[in-house]
């Protein structure tokens, strides 16, 4: 809990951080009066936000629907409730209703109190839209989520963790500040493992080449944390002998902006891509494993960019391809290199919000032997989140072990499949997922899906 | 009593209503759709996307698949109110004769009498036991409480009123009252040719209570019916992928 307020939040971000990302904090006698100016903003502004501020009928349907709710069983995490901690201003301050008679409506005026909820309960909603899935109007929470973190970002107020990433975009253009020298060193010493484990198999990682027809655009967790699925990408590459690159640029599929600065940093980001995809001249830009970033990627860049590039320039996802190829029967895999129990984890962002749960499965079936793949309950677009997207990956004592109880769930279901690999083809997930496997004492390796493509892939010649 | 009840109040309900909804709907449509949020699996085309936001309306689809137990409640609640409405209208407009006219060779006008009122009173007691059970499902489900305010009480109290006093004058013989009547009084409404109310307590105060429905329906959360199909439209859209394949690649999708 936090000292000061008795509520579950993570470590805030300093007031000069917040200058070195070009935002004055807002002092606290004026936090209110801000905040009450954003909403009336966003109220003209955003549908989405309307639409789930005005036709909720508290049905409560949504609440048996959020992992954060099962593992905490706080009130403020039913998504119909976490929204009220913003609906009581917004029908305080904009609805006849509210300002006729607060207490009938359950409106309430707004105070810094309640801000510091919206701290708390909004950097507890992972944005994985599983409440929009099931309410019967598909009411969408992340929406408000979304605007709450960016009104609270405006006053001065985010987790250390996204701040600190925001300002390593600005100054590298990805989230772990990897730059083009530490990029380049990492790769080099993939490209020997994968000669050393695969009898000589000679793969490049081309890093900034000019002219490339392929950009590629790996999560910058993977060079820490996932290195087996830089691997199977850049095997996958070179089996189709495509003529591809990485970019130091923008080596990173994640963007954080999108996950508390959507006016600035998300841009940024975008900018950043399509500038650097038309230096190097590609023809299209293929994206690496990370859900929130290939919602990012996928949704938005034509609604937040006019960039000429954005409408020229296609982007698809690597299991996009992948799955073309396997389709097309131009790969040959060997399924029986990835003898396991393999149980496949649905990232959020790809099942409810990028269409992919049938690529996914395609490939999964190409890539392990007949029957060894097991499904979770419930799956595909009704899967629940692993309990850290949207980039909650706090590892202050409090948050963690909030993170750990809202993969109560998601355990509960990695141990009904009997699995002994967790296939988790997204950067969060997989940093959500190492530690929940072991607070819960899973018998399971987290792996990318790209991991299992390379691994099975047959080289000839 | 008869001037406000009988002549004003209606006319002011009426005003209210229309204006109240048309207003509202007016403001959902200043802020845009900015981004693409559709949900995934989307819809293959915006024909697609309507027949899906149309099944989810007819069947309250997400409730019968993940709260069973709501929709029970909701969905015969939702269509019993749904055919009353009709109902409503039908049978005051022909004086319970609205199955006669739509097939005279087939059904009298007895029929269709005591059709009207058979089909009235079933669904008038289907109407208020679920709304009981829906009354009793927010007292006692603990998550639904906290998440409730007065005015979601106030709103089902307010329909089981109006059901119950309805339902009175359908069962008791000595409380009915008959279309004809009130058809003379709402014809005189609807031509401006005001008639008198008729004399009769129970018609009056569910007559009343429907009226304060219409007024309160803007400024509360029924305008669910509505925000529906708003919200529907929003996270029910289509997406056109971009073409699969990898330029330039020694190996490409086709031969
Ligand atoms: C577009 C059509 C509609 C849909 C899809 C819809 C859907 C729903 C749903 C899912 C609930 C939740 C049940 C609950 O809270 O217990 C609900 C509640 C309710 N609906 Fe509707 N509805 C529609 C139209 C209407 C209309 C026209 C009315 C007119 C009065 C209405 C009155 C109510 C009431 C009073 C409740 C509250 C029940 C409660 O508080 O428990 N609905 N509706
Ligand atoms: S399911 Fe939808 S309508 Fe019901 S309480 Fe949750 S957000 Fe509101
Ligand atoms: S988006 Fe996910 S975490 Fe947030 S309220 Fe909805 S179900 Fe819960």
């Amino acid at each position: 809990m936090s000292e000061a307020t008795g509520l579950r939040q993570p470590k805030k971000a300093s007031a000069d951080l917040f200058r070195k990302l070009g935002v004055e904090p807002v002092p606290d006698n004026e936090k209110v009066q801000e905040a009450i100016r954003h909403l009336d903003d966003f109220r003209f502004r955003v549908r989405s936000f309307v639409m789930a501020m005005e036709s909720c009928v508290k049905c409560g349907a949504c609440a048996e629907a959020c992992h954060t709710y099962l593992g905490t069983r706080d009130p403020n995490n039913i998504p119909a409730g976490r929204v009220d901690l913003i609906r009581k201003a917004y029908k305080r301050y904009f609805t006849v209703q509210g300002q006729l008679f607060p207490g009938l409506v359950g409106a309430q005026d707004l105070d810094l109190e309640t801000i510091e909820k919206w701290y708390s309960y909004f950097y507890q909603c992972s944005e994985c839209r599983r409440c929009a899935h099931v309410c019967p109007f598909g009411i969408d929470t992340a929406e408000v989520t979304f605007i709450a973190r960016q009104i609270l970002y405006w006053l001065g107020i985010a987790p250390q963790l996204h701040a600190a990433t925001a300002e390593a975009i600005l100054r590298t253009g990805n989230h772990m500040g990897l730059t083009k020298a530490g990029i380049e060193d990492t790769l080099e010493f993939l490209a020997e493992e994968i000669e050393e484990d695969y009898d000589g198999l000679k793969v490049e990682f081309p890093v900034d080449k000019p002219n490339s027809d392929i950009l590629y655009v790996p999560s910058s967790a993977d060079f820490m944390l996932n290195p087996n699925t830089l691997k199977g990408a850049a095997m996958f590459f070179k089996y189709v002998g495509a003529n591809w690159t990485i970019s130091s640029e923008i080596t990173e599929a994640g963007n954080f902006g999108y996950l508390s600065d959507q006016s600035r940093i998300q841009r940024e980001m975008v900018t950043r891509l399509f500038r650097e995809a038309t230096k190097l001249g590609v023809k299209k830009i293929v994206w690496g494993e990370c859900g929130h970033g290939w919602r990012a990627a996928k949704m938005y860049p034509p609604t937040v960019s006019d960039l000429p590039g954005v409408k020229r320039i296609p982007i698809t996802h690597i299991h996009d391809e992948v799955e073309a190829y396997i389709k097309a029967g131009r790969l040959e895999l060997d399924p029986k290199r990835n003898d396991r129990k393999v149980t496949l984890h649905d990232p959020c962002n790809y099942a409810r919000a990028c269409g992919h749960s049938d690529n996914m499965r395609v490939i999964m079936n190409a890539v392990v032997p007949k029957g060894a793949f097991v499904e979770m309950k419930p799956s595909r677009e009704a899967n629940f989140c692993c309990g850290g997207g949207s980039g909650i990956l706090f590892d202050d004592p409090d948050m963690y072990q909030f993170r750990i109880l809202a993969s109560n769930k998601k355990a509960e279901q990695v141990r009904e499949t009997g699995a002994d690999t967790l296939c988790a083809p997204c950067s969060i997930c997989k940093a959500q997922l190492y530690p929940m496997v072991k607070e819960h004492k899973l018998p399971v390796e987290v792996v990318g899906l790209i991991d299992l493509v390379g691994h099975a892939l047959v080289f000839r010649d | 009593m008869d001037l406000i009840i009988g002549q004003i109040l209606p006319y002011t309900a009426a005003v209210v209503f229309i204006g109240g909804v048309t207003w509202r709907i007016w403001r959902w449509m200043i802020p845009r759709i900015v981004h693409n949020i559709t949900l995934s699996p989307w819809p293959a085309s915006w024909s697609a996307a309507i027949v899906w936001i149309l099944w989810q309306f007819a069947t309250f689809w997400n409730l019968l698949k993940f709260d069973r137990p709501l929709w029970a409640g909701a969905w015969f609640m939702h269509i019993a109110l749904f055919l009353m409405l009709g109902g409503h209208i039908a049978a005051f407009y022909t004086v319970g004769l609205q199955f006669h006219l739509m097939a005279p060779g087939i059904i009298t006008p007895e029929m269709s009498l005591a059709l009207s009122d058979w089909i009235g009173t079933v669904l008038g007691l289907i109407f208020l036991v679920a709304l009981l059970y829906l009354l009793g499902r927010r007292l006692v489900n603990e998550q639904v409480r906290n998440i409730s305010s007065a005015s979601d009480f106030l709103h089902l109290f307010l329909l089981i009123g109006i059901a119950a006093l309805g339902n009175i004058m359908r069962l008791f013989p000595d409380y009915h009252l008959g279309y004809a009547p009130v058809r003379e009084y709402l014809a005189g409404l609807f031509l401006f040719n005001p008639q008198p109310l008729p004399d009769h307590t129970l018609f009056i105060m569910k007559y009343t209570l429907v009226m304060t429905l219409m007024i309160v329906f803007p400024f509360s959360k029924l305008m669910h019916s509505f925000g529906f199909f708003w919200e529907r439209w929003i996270v029910n859209r289509p997406y056109k992928e971009p073409a699969r394949g990898l330029p330039g690649a020694r190996l490409q999708l086709r031969k």
